[in-house]
């Protein structure tokens, strides 16, 4: 399809899920976009594409960020994880299986973008309470489970059973 | 079904146990398949021109300029359309209503903004969207009119000339007895208008669909997020002018519905069309500019409602006049219209009219929404309720007791004919009275507290007609679908079951809970049943996922047919072992012998047996496959109660909710967690409806000002209550396994107790609000026009 395009194609390099990828991209494809359309990521998804949805929560350099609101071409040199990478060979990881014991998703069309939220708060190291972890986690939308078993979820992982 | 009762007594029971979701683990790795997941190859992309005014004619439309662009293949206008196509129908048309068929685009004359006007199909997505903007249409603006009162006056322009002669779709009188002489003949009456906002289902995945065609096969199939697979396909084949058995459509995994993703949109059809004609498949992803003016909105509604009680407090009469908004035209499935069934709520009251007025507005189609009328109608009675204990000089909580129909009383047949099954009401708002200490708040005062904020106390009593009553109720209604639900069953070789349903999987819990059934009557692992949803080239022809209906009906397909497969199970595993199969169990993966139970036989044997019909008697047919369909024999009445406490600064209308309790009774319960999690999700869209979501539109202009997540606000993990759920469960005596429907209960109490909880607060300043959402805003102008003895002030 890009062949057709009249703009000039960009060269990045960059690290995804721990799997090197040189690819040429449109200048105005998304980072999203290219997640699910060039490397077939489908778990990211897109709900909005002006930031507010959260759905399509990635991290980069191990920060959590909104993948519409990055162009492809800004990855270059770049190291994104996606919620392909949490699972490790047909383990679930504990923040999923947080999720699954705390009803922590119905639909499960937001729940890569709480999970990827999630790790990054995980991997920060700070201390988080549940009122905390709520604020945290306000930058991702869930229509169907009104955030109670997320937020359980979340804080049973990242503060233990002794709630 | 002697084999349903026997696997009843001896299992420890699946049916109440939260067991891990079936759903979860493909959706928690990402590996969920939603429709724009799916990309055939050579795949083109459709982007849809819409026409940007509530009201307008087409003069002309330049698509040359367009169609030539490179990348591009195809360009559709309305006036194609209509010549190749036959207009999508209504699902659920308000009865008595003039047809107002409408076509994928419009042609001569849009109706609300955001209407498909030109399609274009092109290599990329970006591709469509810039020939979109380059095709130019030339639109005479025609006067317009937003408000659903003012599109019944008689100087309003009409919507729909060549069909209606006033923007009066349909107006449905019910009830009985004669309220009107009892009104007369009231100690008091109290009587009001009521607004409900208009709101956004707002699922978080937009709509798409993936049309591929295969002329040689004549096979369409199109991949469409929606919540009921079978009957797009019906509406696409008659739309399409094709048989029935050249369209298959499959659906994935949903990212929410909520009543939104009920039947054919127009853009699945021209993704179709547009596959058909040029030989590739056509992929559509709404994005959500266009979600916001193209997919169904909800509730807008005015009641004006009146109550008139004796002087002891006993209700004597209910009337209820109100006008919903069906905006420009049918939504594919229709509007909400259970306001009528359920207007006088859990109360005892013999005469009782009621009458739905529908009017055409320029603004986007109202489509279902989780509650269909029942969150509306509920605000405007419990506020009245609320406002009769004031005049009156009762306590609230004691007059709904007063009125509230006892579990003695049940069944009852409400003044519209509905029939509430059984129950207990009074028990769930004595739970939440309870449980908020209502005579320790109310012993504490109203305040004002030391930080100057009033304390008040809301409380909101319902009930709620889950499934439907019958498919006769709904022929005579003119729904285009049935009450019951199908489920095939199918023994696999590996010793499980393959449940198939038409049900699609969008965030209901359905293949758990379906799975948990048949393993429960079966007898078979929960883990080795496997289900296979929304495929209609695969399951059997269903109704599907919407009023809180799947489990109703579906849970009785699902054991009958359950029952049957365990039965022919137990009949070839007798003939192998030489037992009698009433001497026999499913245990797991074996059948054996209950009293034996080393005289066992794989299941897995079994099933390969039965499906290659060697070793079965030579009375039994070969394979192990059963498809069953159950109606029920009525809907079921779920119920229930809650209680807001509310601090509310008088100065500024600010206002925080301090604590929600909610009791309900969803009769029996197959997963407590799924259960749950269905009623906070749908409190927290109730908690939305009431506080912060409302689309609002320009008067002048008659434009949406808020068509974007930036600026309508949904709740975030933040912006919500402490809730705390409590519970009842006594069994419907009308559904199997006594269950009542769960995914709607949700939705209905939060905008009354809130309100009802403000104006008690603020009771010594004769605050009374009477629209949703209730804003600070709102609060300060209703407070400003009580201190000032009524004048109009609110907003």
């Amino acid at each position: 399809m890009d062949e057709l395009a009249t703009e000039e194609l960009v060269e990045i390099t960059v690290t995804v899920n721990g799997t090197v990828h040189r690819e040429r991209v449109s200048p105005r494809m998304h980072a999203a976009d290219f997640l699910r359309q060039r490397l077939g990521l489908t778990g990211t998804h897109i709900g909005c594409e002006q930031g507010v949805c959260g759905m399509c929560t990635v991290l980069l350099d191990g920060e959590a960020v909104k993948g519409c609101l990055l162009l492809a071409p800004q990855l270059d040199g770049r190291e994104l994880r996606t919620v392909e990478s949490l699972a490790q060979g047909g383990e679930l990881a504990p923040l999923q299986q947080a999720f699954k014991d705390c009803g922590g998703l119905q639909c499960g069309f937001c729940t890569p973008g709480f999970l990827m939220t999630a790790t990054a708060l995980r991997e920060s190291g700070r201390r988080l309470d549940r009122e905390q972890i709520r604020e945290e986690l306000s930058g991702v939308l869930c229509r169907c489970t009104g955030y109670d078993g997320i937020l359980t979820a979340v804080d049973r992982v990242l503060n233990g059973e002794q709630r | 079904m002697s084999s349903v009762e026997v696997a009843e007594q001896q299992a420890p029971s699946l049916i109440g146990s939260s067991v891990p979701r079936k759903e979860d683990d493909r959706l928690l790795q990402g590996d969920g398949r939603f429709t724009d997941d799916v990309e055939p190859a050579r795949s083109l992309h459709m982007a849809v021109g819409r026409c940007p005014f509530p009201h307008a004619r087409i003069e002309s439309i330049e698509a040359a300029e367009a169609a030539a662009m490179p990348g591009v293949h195809q360009v559709l206008t309305g006036v194609e359309v209509e010549a190749r196509t036959e207009p999508i129908s209504v699902l659920r048309p308000v009865p008595g209503a003039a047809d107002l068929p409408f076509y994928a685009l419009a042609s001569e004359v849009c109706v609300f903004e955001g209407q498909p006007v030109v399609s274009v199909v092109a290599e990329s997505r970006q591709l469509a969207e810039d020939a979109v903007e380059a095709i130019w249409i030339d639109y005479e603006p025609l006067a317009h009119v937003s408000d659903p009162i003012a599109a019944l006056a008689p100087e309003a322009p009409v919507l729909h000339p060549e069909r209606m002669d006033s923007n009066l779709l349909a107006s449905n009188p019910q009830g009985r007895g004669e309220p009107e002489k009892r009104l007369a003949e009231a100690v008091v009456v109290v009587e009001d208008s009521f607004r409900i906002g208009r709101v956004s289902p707002l699922p978080m995945e937009p709509r798409a669909v993936v049309a591929e065609w295969r002329p040689g096969a004549r096979e369409l199939i199109a991949h469409v997020s929606t919540q009921v697979p079978h009957l797009v396909r019906m509406q696409l084949a008659e739309s399409l002018r094709l048989g029935e058995s050249e369209v298959r459509v499959v659906t994935g995994d949903v990212g929410g519905g909520f009543g939104l993703k009920l039947g054919l949109y127009p853009e699945d059809l021209l993704a179709c069309l547009h596959a058909i004609e040029l030989r590739r498949p056509v992929k559509w992803t709404e994005d959500r500019v266009e979600h916001f003016r193209a997919s169904t909105h909800a509730r807008e509604a005015v009641h004006d409602f009146r109550i008139a009680a004796d002087a002891e407090g006993r209700f004597l009469a209910m009337t209820d006049t109100y006008v919903t908004d069906l905006g420009g035209q049918n939504s594919p499935f229709g509007s909400a219209q259970l306001s009528s069934i359920v207007f006088t709520g859990p109360y005892r009251v013999e005469d009782a009219t009621v009458e739905r007025r529908v009017a055409v507005t320029n603004k986007t189609p109202i489509g279902a929404y989780r509650g269909y009328g029942q969150p509306e109608v509920n605000f405007a009675r419990e506020l009245l309720v609320d406002r009769l204990a004031r005049r009156l000089g009762r306590d609230p909580l004691e007059l709904r007791l007063q009125n509230m129909l006892s579990e003695e009383e049940l069944p009852w047949k409400n003044a519209v004919g509905a029939l509430y099954d059984s129950g207990d009401y009074g028990r769930c708002l004595r739970m939440v009275a309870e449980r908020i200490d209502y005579g320790g708040l109310r012993a504490a005062g109203r305040g004002p507290r030391p930080d100057g904020r009033y304390v008040g106390v809301g409380f909101t009593s319902f009930v709620e007609r889950t499934g439907y009553a019958s498919a006769r109720f709904l022929a005579n209604r003119g729904s285009r679908f049935g009450a019951h639900e199908s489920v095939t069953l199918r023994a696999n070789r590996s010793g499980g079951i393959d449940l198939y349903t038409g049900v699609s999987t969008f965030g209901q819990s359905n293949e758990t809970a379906f799975a948990q059934i048949c393993a429960e009557v079966h007898g078979i692992d929960y883990a080795a049943v496997r289900v296979h949803a929304g495929d209609t080239g695969a399951t059997p022809l269903n109704t599907g996922a919407f009023a809180s209906r799947t489990l109703i009906a579906g849970s009785g397909a699902v054991r009958e047919a359950a029952a049957a497969l365990r039965a022919k199970t137990l009949r070839i595993a007798a003939a192998r072992l030489e037992l009698e199969p009433d001497a026999l169990e499913i245990a797991g993966d074996v059948v054996r012998c209950r009293e034996q139970p080393q005289r066992a036989i794989g299941l897995a044997e079994i099933h390969v047996a039965a499906i290659t019909g060697q070793g079965i008697p030579g009375d039994e047919e070969p394979g192990l496959e059963v498809t069953a369909h159950f109606e029920p024999s009525a809907a079921a009445f779920a119920y229930g109660s809650a209680a807001a406490v509310v601090a509310v600064d008088a100065e500024t209308g600010e206002f925080e909710i301090e604590r929600f309790v909610m009791a309900h009774d969803s009769g029996r319960i197959v997963n407590p967690r799924a259960v749950e999690g269905q009623v906070r999700g749908a409190l927290a869209q109730g908690f939305g409806a009431a506080l912060s979501e409302e689309l609002r539109y320009e008067e002048d202009s008659g434009q949406l000002l808020n068509g974007t997540m930036l600026d309508y606000f949904v709740p975030t993990a933040s912006d919500l209550p402490p809730i705390e759920l409590l519970h009842t469960e006594v069994p419907s005596p009308v559904t199997p396994f006594g269950v009542r429907g769960v995914g709607e209960t949700g939705t209905i109490p939060p905008g009354a107790s809130i309100a009802n909880a403000v104006c008690d607060a603020l009771a010594e300043f004769g605050v009374e609000i009477s629209s949703l959402p209730i804003t600070p805003e709102r609060v300060w102008r209703a407070l400003r026009e009580a201190s000032n003895g009524g004048e109009g002030l609110e907003g």
